[in-house]
């Protein structure tokens, strides 16, 4: 069963010629009905989220800033990001779904959530728009749910590194967070070495990639390096950053995924889930709309069961050195961090 | 204190970048230092990167002409990253920067310090001293 969260009307997010646009969603929706889901298919409704849901990671004069931004009609916010009137509604409701559609799993206790709205989020800080994005709204999702005794794993597959939710959960010991992502790229953060706060060391796991890496290698990053780790974390939920734009025919960056990649992934990640109705995606990047219908349609079909046949998984590409070298430093940067966090606690 | 070997500018192609490299190449002719003009390539500038990096070092050429500076003080360094994270590892490999000079006003700079300035953020975060050199104003 799937539980679909997006936006009845997002036209009023629009700058002409950005790639970051309505279009998407609509490719997202076919890529969708090609899965023919009939009654497993429930369409959860709207919801905004309310400055208290917000709040908890981002600021309060940030919100404010963007909201008197948007109420006078918005613009640019820096070279890649803008905002319009209509943005701060649009986004609340998108920074929304999340909350709605883990509310739908829990009270189903089974089936996977996807949270098709827009602007993304993954690079939103606590205090600043970038990258496309205004509110983080995974981040959003999984600061609910931690507030409630959870532990959250988030992964993150776009092609671009999710700094913003990398920042918002740095130092929190009940969120990890994993990326795969193409280094370097924007948002130039997002190196092995990056490795969590004093309270939450090794809870972040950076997994970057060179160009023209190919879904052999994320998986192997991911289950040689990450795996290890989520197994000892134990999450309650899993909460996916599912951009497509790691796919070959994505213009914004390059590597070599194809829809055949995005299924396997979600098997990967899949896996990591503690149980039905606790696995849910928001979407990210994916700006090549025929390979984001494909790669939507090849994601789901593996999670839901059906028949969608994608393209083949792709091997062969640059990388797999880099496994190695990401894991030794990793530890390296781990075992460094904790020293000076024990040099630094008050002797008795 | 040490040695002023390396200035890395924030460069973005903008008036106000153009304003503070001039202000670093008068200042690395009488330190005798290395200038770096760094270029941070947005999500959307990584498609048209090329280009960019050409428009770009058109505009290095010109101010070095206008400048009074050797050519081989001076070099271009582009890397992908939001502009505030790129200009924050300039103190890494391979610039090894000792002085960080930014505009007070960016391309980025469009909604101003109510949604992110690249400067203040740098003058929180830098490791290393920051200059920020005004915006050029009409003398009427």
């Amino acid at each position: 069963m799937l539980f679909l969260n997006g936006p009845t009307d997002d036209s009023g997010h629009e700058e002409p010629g950005h790639p970051e646009r309505p279009d998407r969603i609509t490719a997202v929706k076919a890529g969708v009905d090609d899965l023919h889901l009939g009654s497993d298919l429930v369409i959860v409704p709207q919801y905004s989220a309310t400055r208290a849901q917000l709040s908890r990671v981002h600021e309060g004069t940030y919100l404010d800033q963007l909201g008197v931004f948007c109420y006078e009609g918005g613009g640019d916010i820096d070279e890649d990001t803008y905002a319009t009137y209509d943005s701060w509604s649009i986004a609340q409701y998108a920074a929304g779904g999340g909350l709605a559609v883990i509310d739908a799993l829990r009270r189903y206790n089974d089936g996977v959530g996807f949270i098709a709205a827009r602007p993304p989020g993954h690079h939103a800080l606590r205090d600043r728009a970038m990258g496309f994005c205004l509110l983080n709204n995974v981040a959003v999702a999984a600061a609910s749910l931690t507030s409630e005794g959870e532990r959250v794993l988030i992964v993150d597959w776009d092609v671009h590194h999710g700094n913003g939710t990398q920042a918002i959960f740095w130092n929190d010991p009940n969120v990890l967070y994993v990326s795969t992502h193409e280094w370097p790229l924007f948002p130039g953060s997002g190196i092995a070495q990056e490795v969590g706060g004093t309270n939450a060391l090794g809870l972040t796991v950076n997994l970057p990639l060179p160009p023209g890496a190919t879904g052999d290698i994320v998986r192997r990053a991911l289950d040689e390096v990450a795996a290890p780790v989520i197994d000892a974390f134990e999450p309650t939920w899993v909460l996916v950053s599912a951009g497509f734009d790691a796919h070959r025919a994505d213009p914004m960056a390059d590597l070599a995924l194809s829809s055949g990649d995005f299924a396997a992934l979600a098997r990967t990640v899949a896996g990591f889930a503690p149980g039905p109705g606790r696995l849910a995606l928001f979407l990210e990047g994916g700006y090549d709309l025929g390979a984001l219908r494909s790669s939507v349609a090849a994601t789901l079909s593996t999670l839901l069961g059906s028949s969608y046949q994608p393209k083949s998984a792709t091997t062969g590409g640059p990388g797999g050195d880099m496994v190695n070298r990401m894991r030794d430093e990793r530890l390296v940067a781990l075992r460094q961090a904790q020293e000076v966090a024990s040099s630094e606690e008050p002797s008795r | 204190m040490t040695a002023l070997r390396t200035i890395a500018v924030g460069f973005d192609g903008s008036p106000d970048a153009d304003t503070a490299a001039r202000w670093a190449f008068e200042l690395a002719v009488q330190v005798d230092a290395e200038v770096i003009l760094v270029h941070a390539v947005g999500l959307i500038e990584h498609t048209k990167r090329q280009s960019v990096v050409a428009v770009l070092e058109d505009s290095v050429r010109t101010l070095i002409d206008e400048g009074g500076i050797e050519p081989p003080r001076v070099r271009l360094h582009v890397a992908d990253g939001d502009a505030c994270s790129v200009l924050l590892r300039a103190t890494d490999a391979p610039i090894n920067a000792d002085l960080l000079v930014v505009g007070s006003r960016g391309q980025g700079a469009h909604a101003g310090m109510l949604l992110g300035s690249t400067s203040l953020e740098l003058a929180e975060h830098s490791t290393i001293p920051l200059v920020i050199v005004p915006a050029t104003r009409d003398p009427e």
